[in-house]
């Protein structure tokens, strides 16, 4: 449903036709006033028209156009240069930081686990080596426990006619 | 709409553009450049803001060509364009309060005889002193139109496009720019009607 404010510049414009012309006429309190405003209004359309403004210099006009848009392409190519040359910098980056970490991380773990069989006892690793001789002592048995967490190692001997003079002293 | 050039087909011109020829481009801008600078020049009622505006609108136009989908026609298009910056740029001014929008310090300036584009002869002293006089009425009683009637009605007027066509410009509906070419007549009736009458 067109508004009045519609269907009267429709009217003006010469777009109104048929019923819709015919309902919008009758519904006119005073046509002949009506058609004086539309007369108005194509005065004030031609007077717009006839007082249209031209462009002075156009041929400067599209030159400097020209300059600023090349310019502007330029500018564009130079912004996209320098961005992709400072994702180049941060991916290198990136690359130096991974690699740095990767090597800490290798010798971190060397020097760990060089690290760990220090950590024994010397006393306990030679208890470890020694050989019970099976003619002197067969049913010696010597066994360790450790626990790590009090630093505590348990030697076990058991089967064993005397302790050997040397580690009796340490 | 009647352009200064139709040699080449517009669609042509444009798909010129899109591969990035420029020489297509500028001569899209021959086309259109007076109609675009009078239709700015109307909505802003300076020479040097509307050749700056009438530039921007350009310069957006080429860098987004590439979006076009030839939906519409190409000017169309582009009035959406010069619309948009002639809008914000007197919403911006309005916010910025500078002053009057109606600068009387700004001669309308004469064609220049050397330009391709100029349709005129030169005028008499006195013919030129009346236009001018006739200019400064219909640029005064424009300003007191809101950006959104201005741009309706002279593209109407004008430009002579089509409701659909400024309803697509504008971004609106075509009952709105119907109803905004009411009010603005109406308004422009009341202020210029003495001018009208005696041309």
């Amino acid at each position: 449903m067109k508004t009045f404010e519609e269907k009267w510049t429709a009217w003006i414009d010469d777009q109104l036709t048929g019923r819709e012309l015919d309902d919008f006429l009758a519904s006119l309190p005073d046509r002949a006033a009506a058609e004086g405003e539309k007369q108005e209004a194509k005065q004030l359309g031609t007077l717009l028209r006839e007082q249209a403004v031209s462009l002075s210099n156009a041929d400067f006009f599209s030159h400097q156009l020209r300059q600023r848009i090349e310019k502007d392409d330029q500018e564009q190519d130079h912004e996209q240069e320098q961005e992709s040359s400072g994702w180049w910098t941060i991916r290198r980056l990136l690359w130096g930081a991974a690699v740095s970490f990767a090597v800490f991380l290798a010798c971190a773990v060397f020097v760990f686990q060089n690290k760990t069989p220090q950590s024994q006892s010397q006393y306990l690793t030679e208890i470890l080596s020694y050989r019970v001789d099976p003619n002197v002592s067969p049913n010696a048995s010597i066994t360790t426990f450790e626990k790590k967490d009090d630093h505590v190692t348990v030697l076990w001997a058991d089967g064993l006619q005397s302790f050997p003079k040397e580690y009796a002293a340490k | 709409m009647r352009t200064e050039a139709t040699d080449v087909s517009e669609l042509e011109l444009v798909e010129r553009c899109q591969r990035g020829e420029a020489a297509a481009f500028d001569e899209l801008v021959t086309r259109y450049r007076t109609r675009v600078f009078g239709m700015i020049y109307n909505m802003v009622h300076n020479e040097q803001d509307a050749w700056d505006l009438a530039q921007d609108s350009f310069v957006k136009a080429w860098k987004s060509i590439a979006r076009f989908r030839g939906k519409s026609s190409f000017y169309t298009w582009l009035y959406r364009i010069v619309m948009n910056v002639s809008i914000d740029w007197l919403r911006k001014k309005q916010v910025k309060g500078a002053g009057t929008e109606f600068d009387d310090a700004v001669q309308l300036r004469e064609v220049d005889p050397a330009s391709k584009t100029l349709p005129r002869a030169e005028a008499l002293p006195h013919q030129r002193m009346e236009r001018e006089e006739i200019r400064t009425r219909i640029d005064e009683a424009i300003a007191q139109l809101t950006p959104e009637h201005r741009a309706v009605i002279l593209m109407k007027e004008t430009e002579g496009m089509q409701y659909h066509e400024i309803a697509e410009a504008l971004g609106c509906s075509i009952g709105t720019v119907m109803s905004r070419l009411f009010y603005a007549r109406k308004r422009l009736q009341n202020l210029l009607r003495d001018v009208y009458e005696n041309v």
